[in-house]
């Protein structure tokens, strides 16, 4: 009996030590993330975690919302049972995530949102691309291209994400907004293939079969220009007097660094996910207590021919 | 069997009514497809004097397209028959697609291993449904809900998230050339289409003229009765769910090929088309009535829509809305004439 009690005590006391035998505070970071099923998400998802490993106070959860609000609501409760330091979050839609996120801000837990936004402004940054901006980018990128290769009239096929969506808007209304800056340049034909490169095959192959002379191809997601790229080899067109052109600039194996290196794509604009940012902003507000900027919008970058091997070894991109 | 020479004249006329009705009722599957035919015929765009619509460059790159969703609704079409379900097709091809292009891009396999380890997969992810549902008898909409989910996991842990590009060497790519055949086109008809009618043809015919078909149908008519009468249902079962799943893998291999990379994140919905092609075609959902060439037209039929609408360039919400109204009025005339 009092061999157990002293082995108790022993015990207890070696328990009481431990917290402070730890050398520095271990913050655990939670990252709700909207849905896995997306090549841009997997980046944003691969960048968080390679960034949290510069950090070693730094632990990461990551939930999958699997694209449904009610889930992701209930990834945060749960990032919120589990005491997070931190939460950065993704949130599906704006208004189903607001309630839940300002539970977790108002706990005096910081959050950071990360592409999309939520209402009202109970967070603590939020860090995002200008989907407008981009779009504006390619209009003009088109334009200069049409004015270089004389082509009049300059015939745009576009191929849009899912339709409603506000990404998809904005890079359709600053697409048009650049575009004005050469008059024989216009958007002809314009579909939907709901960001998916399997729906912007047999979409572009109907629209190459109703308009045999399209010049320019604007995928406002990589993934459908490519779509558009097979559906024109298909068809037998002409692909060294087309152009096409596409966003999202992500560095891996099927992504467009590698398309532009290899001569299919002509130009893509990459839409950054602000993976990395959130984690370096994390860590100024955790460890090094500093109050953030309530927005940061991430600029873009732009991907050609020229510049393309340049570009895979900043993005560390891999080829296959 | 020869009549007797004093043979009733009135019956006769009535008998030939008969046949050509008949006749008639046995085309009622592809009424749809005729209806949607036509209207894309005369919506369609012209140029110099050339239908879009029925340009025969246009219907082969709509078979193309349908083909692997005509693929597995051969497949989906027995197992309806036996009056089951399979949800799991669409992760199936994810699975089956990335390991083709692991297989082929990244493992330096040829095209022949390729093809049998690809189909391999596909019949052991099919058995697997076959045996839970006839062996545990979990009914089928559970077992391959739980499998859908399950294969899509097995594809993203064992292949990580991202895509996997499959190009051919002879567009700078590390696959084997000759596996690009299944992307290719002999003559002015595109490979996967004749894939999709070979399967057709060749699952129609086993349906029709072997015993197996026989006791598909018996299954799905009357399983108890079936048993009664000798049937083995189980091994019918199982035999039927492992064939889904070869027809899926091929569907896989068309659709890696095509699209230039195998990715885990295809697919989705991939089961939805299938089920609705085959339900379109005319087989009834409780199993026992229903044929592969319905199936077939009731593909073509979805992607005819798609492709008409998407000739005219109409709004992509509009579509929705067309498609929907589109597809319950050609099935909903199929119906009414069925009944009369």
């Amino acid at each position: 009996m009092r061999v157990l009690k002293a082995i108790l005590a022993a015990v207890v006391l070696t328990a009481s030590l431990a917290p402070g035998l730890a050398s520095a505070k271990q913050y655990v970071i939670g990252f709700s993330q909207l849905g896995f099923d997306h090549p841009w998400r997997v980046a944003m998802n691969n960048q968080i975690a390679a960034e949290v490993k510069k950090y070693p106070e730094f632990k990461l959860i990551i939930t999958n919302g699997q694209n449904d609000n009610s889930k992701q609501v209930a990834d945060v409760e749960n990032l919120l049972q589990q005491k997070v330091d931190l939460l950065i979050i993704s949130p599906n839609e704006a208004a189903p995530l607001t309630a839940v996120v300002k539970k977790v801000y108002d706990a005096g837990i910081p959050v950071i949102v990360l592409d999309r936004g939520v209402l009202g402004d109970a967070y603590t940054m939020f860090i995002g691309g200008d989907n407008k901006l981009i779009g504006e980018k390619a209009g003009e990128f088109v334009a200069k291209w049409c004015g270089d290769q004389k082509r009049s009239p300059c015939n745009v096929f576009e191929i849009t994400g899912l339709s409603g969506s506000p990404p998809a808007q904005d890079r359709a209304s600053g697409f048009r907004e650049g575009l004005v800056k050469n008059a024989s340049a216009k958007v002809i034909s314009s579909v939907t293939s709901e960001w998916q490169k399997e729906k912007a095959l047999p979409a572009a192959a109907a629209v190459f079969q109703a308009h045999k002379d399209i010049d320019v191809v604007y995928g406002h997601n990589d993934d459908s220009a490519e779509g558009a790229y097979i559906a024109a080899r298909n068809a037998g067109l002409d692909l060294k007097k087309m152009l096409f052109l596409g966003i999202d600039g992500l560095p891996d194996p099927t992504g467009s660094i590698v398309s532009v290196m290899q001569g299919r794509l002509g130009a893509s604009f990459v839409y950054p996910t602000g993976g990395a940012e959130g984690v370096d902003w994390a860590y100024k507000i955790l460890v090094k207590g500093e109050k953030p900027p309530k927005k940061v919008v991430l600029g873009t970058d732009e991907i050609y021919p020229s510049n393309a091997k340049e570009k895979c070894a900043k993005y560390e991109c891999k080829m296959n | 069997m020869t009549s007797p020479s004093i043979a009733v004249p009135v019956a006769a006329p009535a008998r030939k009514r008969g046949r050509l009705l008949e006749k008639a009722l046995r085309f009622q599957g592809y009424l749809g497809l005729v209806i949607v035919l036509v209207i894309g015929a005369v919506f369609s765009p012209t140029k110099d004097g050339v239908n879009l619509f029925l340009d025969l460059t246009n219907q082969m790159n709509v078979l193309r397209y349908v083909a692997e969703t005509g693929i597995i609704a051969v497949g989906m079409t027995m197992v309806i028959l036996i009056g089951e379900i399979d949800l799991s097709v669409g992760s199936l091809l994810a699975l089956v697609a990335t390991l083709t292009a692991h297989l082929l891009a990244r493992a330096g396999y040829s095209t022949a291993p390729t093809i049998l380890l690809a189909l391999l997969v596909g019949a052991a992810v099919g058995c697997t449904n076959g045996v839970i549902v006839a062996g545990l008898r979990i009914p089928s909409f559970v077992t391959t809900l739980a499998m859908m989910t399950f294969a899509r996991g097995l594809v993203r842990v064992v292949f990580g998230g991202l895509a996997i590009p499959l190009l051919p060497h002879s567009l700078g790519g590390t696959a084997a050339d000759s596996a690009f055949f299944f992307a290719g086109k002999v003559s002015f008809i595109p490979v996967p289409a004749l894939v999709m009618l070979v399967m057709a043809v060749i699952t129609g015919l086993l349906l029709r003229f072997t015993p197996f078909g026989r006791h598909v149908y018996a299954v799905g008519g009357n399983a108890v009765a079936s048993r009664l009468s000798g049937v083995r249902v189980e091994l019918t079962r199982v035999a039927v769910f492992t064939a889904c799943g070869v027809l899926t893998a091929l569907a896989a291999l068309i659709h890696g090929i095509q699209l230039n990379q195998g990715a885990p994140n295809d697919g989705i919905t991939y089961e939805l088309n299938a089920i609705a092609a085959v339900v379109i075609g005319g087989t009834a959902l409780q199993g026992g009535i229903g044929s592969i060439a319905g199936s077939i037209a009731g593909a073509w039929m979805l992607g005819l829509i798609d492709n008409s609408l998407n000739l005219n360039n109409i709004n992509s919400d509009v579509q929705l809305l067309v498609k929907g109204a589109l597809i319950v009025a050609a099935v909903s005339l199929q119906r009414l004439q069925r009944r009369s």
